[in-house]
């Protein structure tokens, strides 16, 4: 079955053709959520919404833009959320740590290793997932989209909703600031 | 090597620890985690309206809301004074023309 049929049959109703466009999209969403959230329970959270969203919602694509950049538009629209989400409940808990409350155990979370990284890349890659979390949230999108998912510039500038040339300010912008992040990080690291 | 060039070479490792990264895979059953979350989300539409009635403060106003209706049906129904001045002259026909039944009581005492 080839993609507008699958949607023509969902936007019907269609049960089996859900099933098949969850199992073929599923690894999908879930990394792109993964590289936002870098949490792997968050990222099987947000697949899940992102799947009851298409759901729900495959009536209003009207086949402007492609399905898989409007499944990566959800994906990185419910990731970016549930950001907000936690840090809304960092905040929370910080202040209740302030009255001696137990929530501050969650204000620091665990170093993040991607399930997809080379054995001998998981110390570099942690570094730069600590990095990438200092970055402004459109150049941080950018760059996951384009080195985890391997999207071209031109694709994430569909997906972004954005011109190319704003694509290649915002990678070019991500780099620059992830060599002073990790250069400072090295630098503490490694004694004189 | 001086600190300088382990640290850029630090940097740029990292910045390339990304290249040829393999695609993480979803949990497995993700379709029938998705088809509870539907579910329970079509269910708890019930159960949130549910909770709502059954919260203390939304039933104690249910409560003085029915019998505030009840109360205004009653004074609304009660009979008003002009009913009871439209019922007099009835009265004074049935005492001037003694349409009341004799009792046994009277016939017994007709003479003084």
């Amino acid at each position: 079955m080839n993609q507008p049929e699958l949607i023509e049959q969902l936007q019907q109703g269609d049960e089996s053709a859900f099933t098949k466009l969850v199992d073929e999209w599923q690894d999908m969403v879930y990394n792109t959520a993964l590289g936002i959230v870098q949490n792997a329970d968050d990222a099987d959270d947000i697949t899940q919404e992102v799947f009851i969203q298409v759901y729900e919602s495959v009536s209003s694509f009207k086949g402007e833009s492609k399905f898989s950049t409007w499944l990566y538009r959800i994906a990185v629209s419910k990731a970016l959320d549930h950001e907000k989400k936690m840090k809304r409940k960092k905040r929370v808990a910080f202040v209740q740590s302030l009255f001696g409350s137990k929530a501050e155990e969650n204000l620091h979370p665990v170093e993040f290793d991607h399930p997809g990284v080379q054995l001998e890349k998981k110390e570099s890659a942690a570094a730069l997932f600590n990095a990438l979390q200092l970055l402004p949230e459109k150049q941080r999108v950018a760059f996951t989209l384009h080195k985890l998912e391997g999207q071209s510039h031109q694709e994430i500038a569909e997906i972004m909703n954005t011109t190319l040339y704003a694509v290649e300010s915002l990678m070019g912008r991500a780099k620059v600031n992830l060599k002073k992040i990790l250069n400072s990080y090295y630098k503490k690291q490694i004694p004189e | 090597m001086n600190k300088k060039e382990r640290i850029n070479k630090l940097v740029e490792d990292s910045l390339n620890s990304l290249d040829n990264v393999n695609r993480a895979e979803a949990k497995p059953y993700l379709l029938t985690r998705i088809n509870a979350r539907m579910n329970k989300a079509t269910e708890s539409g019930w159960e949130k309206a549910g909770w709502f009635i059954g919260k203390p403060a939304v039933a104690f106003t249910g409560l003085c809301m029915l019998i505030l209706i009840n109360v205004m049906v009653v004074l609304l129904n009660k009979p008003s004074n002009t009913d009871i001045v439209a019922e007099q002259p009835a009265q004074t026909q049935v005492d001037e023309f003694s349409y009341t039944v004799a009792t046994i009581y009277d016939t017994e005492n007709t003479q003084p």
